[in-house]
């Protein structure tokens, strides 16, 4: 009967009717044309069931208990102890009425949760490769050369030549030791050599990891760095990425790099090149780097100062040699002079270049010191966002950045969960609609067979 | 017994305690006497009627008065649980009996109780829809419009309903006294 909105057409003798039963209801006169409906319709008021006062009394008693009870929300179910419990025979209508709406939008909630999780978890390491920017596959390698031009153009580290002549030392940390490691100090670490070829080292440590050996006066010392550092498999490429940034701000060239980041894992190795003033500072801030653990370090120093004043004169010799052969060539009357002068200045211009290469590359070696980082997968704990160091503390922009992070994932799970729960509520809504549909024409059903 | 209800405290969106007690004391026996005619069960009818007090207690905060008055509201969920409960009849398949016939009223003549008789009888011969037209409007008092409410048609349409019904009860009224 519900939904007949359907404006029927107005009968006068209908509405003469209608209105003689609203004023025989009343108590009010009636038309005599209508004084058998007026009678009817007050016998039919006569006729109303009349409540027992056992069956008030009843009625009463559970609708106080009702009033106890919080409103519902839709779908409620009233506790199955108290149905029943009233009556001998209740007959409870809509006692079957199961709230499958309600059931319904749990089990999906629950059901989009389950799958949103799985998926974020599983995903997790899929979310880590795909952050390496399109070389995530597995087992994928790729060799990136940043400011690999430059590298070629300046860098070309000459091969030591004189590293055999020459004496070192190296300070190495150990994993257990990231936060403060100490160092193997040795004999000639506090001060400057007392003889060439001897091991130097520096003092006055200023980063968390102390200083590399700064160059005594006068002395010309090669420094060199390794680090180890481990991170979580989904964030090799971040940490390496951090790495470049901070090389880059300190002036530095990347030689060569090697990123392979994968599902599974990943590790990096990266060839610095940084000047040496920049040393220090650059071994600090790598081994602070967010999401990254210090492994190991090594700082290694080399006193080339022997080589290196062997070398240069050894060029003072070449470049004297070559001005004696050049005067006694001016002075040469035959031709046989002229050639075995013009063979021996030869030689002597071969090897002043070569004395020269030799010099520049020690003075390379010296002026920029190398950098071996090592970048590899494993277990935690690993560095906080903002820095494992001291020295890199919470900052406004790494905050902002975890931020975004943080955000970002929070949308993608929405977003995962959104498209999870949409199709489930399309679903359960037309499920709610058929139950609804089928629930009214039952009972108009029913209504149509009683 | 079909006063408006006092206006009490109400809360948000839906009538408050002391305006639902108010509906309840004014519409119990109407609604009784709407389910016992629509059920012809008198022992339904009571727990039928207080099925639908526990729920406008416990869905009171559904109601929304630019729907309809509160008693279309109230009837409307005692239908509801009255027509569940037909459902559940049909379901099982148990019948239940006519509801107990009242007793004559000392005053009354011959002539009134045999008039009487024919139109307990009439009635129980009308179908459900009519039977429950002739009961919101006689046993529970409702007006068309309130009958509107709770059958969800406009109250021209109900008022023609509620005639349609009655000629047939008067129709079947004279074949009773006919007989």
């Amino acid at each position: 009967m519900r939904g007949r909105r359907r404006q029927l057409p107005e009968d006068p003798q209908l509405t003469a009717e209608l209105e003689a039963i609203e004023r025989a209801l009343s108590g009010r006169p009636v038309d005599p044309e209508h004084a058998e409906l007026a009678r009817l319709s007050l016998l039919l008021v006569a006729e109303r069931p009349a409540v027992a006062p056992q069956s008030a009394a009843a009625i009463d008693a559970r609708v106080a208990a009702a009033k106890a009870l919080p409103p519902a929300r839709r779908g409620h179910r009233r506790p199955r102890s108290r149905r029943g419990a009233d009556r001998a025979s209740p007959a409870a209508p809509g006692r079957r009425r199961a709230p499958a709406l309600a059931w319904g939008g749990g089990l999906a909630t629950v059901i989009a949760l389950i799958v949103a999780l799985a998926l974020t978890a599983g995903g997790g390491s899929r979310s880590g490769s795909s952050s390496s920017s399109g070389r995530a596959t597995a087992s994928s390698l790729h060799t990136t050369a940043k400011s690999a031009a430059s590298a070629a153009a300046t860098a070309a580290p000459a091969r030591p030549s004189a590293s055999a002549r020459a004496h070192g030392s190296a300070q190495t940390s150990s994993p257990a030791r990231a936060g403060a490691p100490s160092r193997a100090s040795s004999p000639a670490r506090t001060g400057a050599p007392s003889r060439a070829g001897s091991p130097a080292l520096a003092s006055a440590p200023s980063s968390p990891f102390g200083p590399l050996a700064p160059q005594a006066n006068g002395r010309q010392v090669i420094e060199s760095g390794q680090l180890q550092l481990t991170t979580s498999p989904r964030r090799v490429d971040q940490v390496a990425e951090e790495a470049f940034r901070v090389i880059g701000q300190l002036d530095g060239i990347v030689q060569r790099s090697t990123v392979n980041a994968t599902a599974a894992g990943g590790y990096a190795e990266i060839q610095l090149s940084v000047p040496e003033q920049s040393l220090p500072q650059a071994m600090g801030e790598l081994s602070t780097l967010p999401y990254a653990s210090v492994a190991s370090r090594t700082d290694a120093s080399q006193d080339v100062t022997g080589s290196y004043d062997a070398d240069r004169r050894a060029l003072a010799d070449a470049r004297a040699l070559r001005t004696s052969l050049l005067k006694r060539l001016a002075d040469a009357h035959t031709q046989a002079q002229i050639d075995s002068l013009t063979a021996q200045i030869h030689d002597a211009e071969a090897s002043i270049a070569s004395d020269q290469a030799t010099l520049a590359g020690l003075e390379h070696q010296v002026a920029y010191s190398s950098v071996q980082l090592t970048i590899a997968a494993g277990r935690g704990p690993f560095g906080l966002p903002g820095g494992s160091g001291s020295g890199a503390g919470f900052t406004l922009s790494r905050a902002a950045h975890d931020a975004g992070r943080v955000l970002t994932v929070a949308a993608g799970v929405a977003l995962i969960a959104l498209a999870v729960l949409l199709p489930l509520g399309l679903l359960v809504a037309l499920a709610a609609w058929i139950w609804l549909r089928l629930r009214r024409r039952g009972r108009e059903q029913a209504l149509d067979a009683a | 017994m079909i006063d408006t209800p006092s206006a009490a405290g109400e809360e948000l969106g839906g009538p408050g305690w002391g305006r639902l007690e108010a509906l309840y004391r004014s519409s119990r026996d109407d609604v009784y006497a709407y389910v016992c005619t629509l059920l012809r069960d008198r022992a339904a009818a009571e727990d039928v009627t207080a099925q639908a007090f526990e729920r406008a207690y416990r869905r009171r905060r559904t109601f929304d008065r630019r729907r309809g008055e509160e008693r279309a509201w109230l009837f409307g969920i005692a239908r509801n649980a009255a027509l569940d409960e037909l459902r559940r009849r049909r379901r099982l398949a148990r019948l239940i009996g006519e509801p107990g016939e009242a007793a004559p009223g000392p005053h009354d003549g011959a002539e009134e109780a045999l008039r009487r008789t024919a139109v307990r009888a009439a009635l129980a011969q009308l179908s459900g829809r009519d039977r429950e037209l002739i009961a919101l409007k006689f046993h529970a008092g409702l007006s068309n419009r309130e009958i509107a409410g709770v059958l969800g048609v406009s109250e021209s349409n109900a008022g023609t309903l509620l005639h349609r019904a009655l000629t047939r009860l008067r129709r079947a009224c004279e074949e009773e006294e006919g007989s």
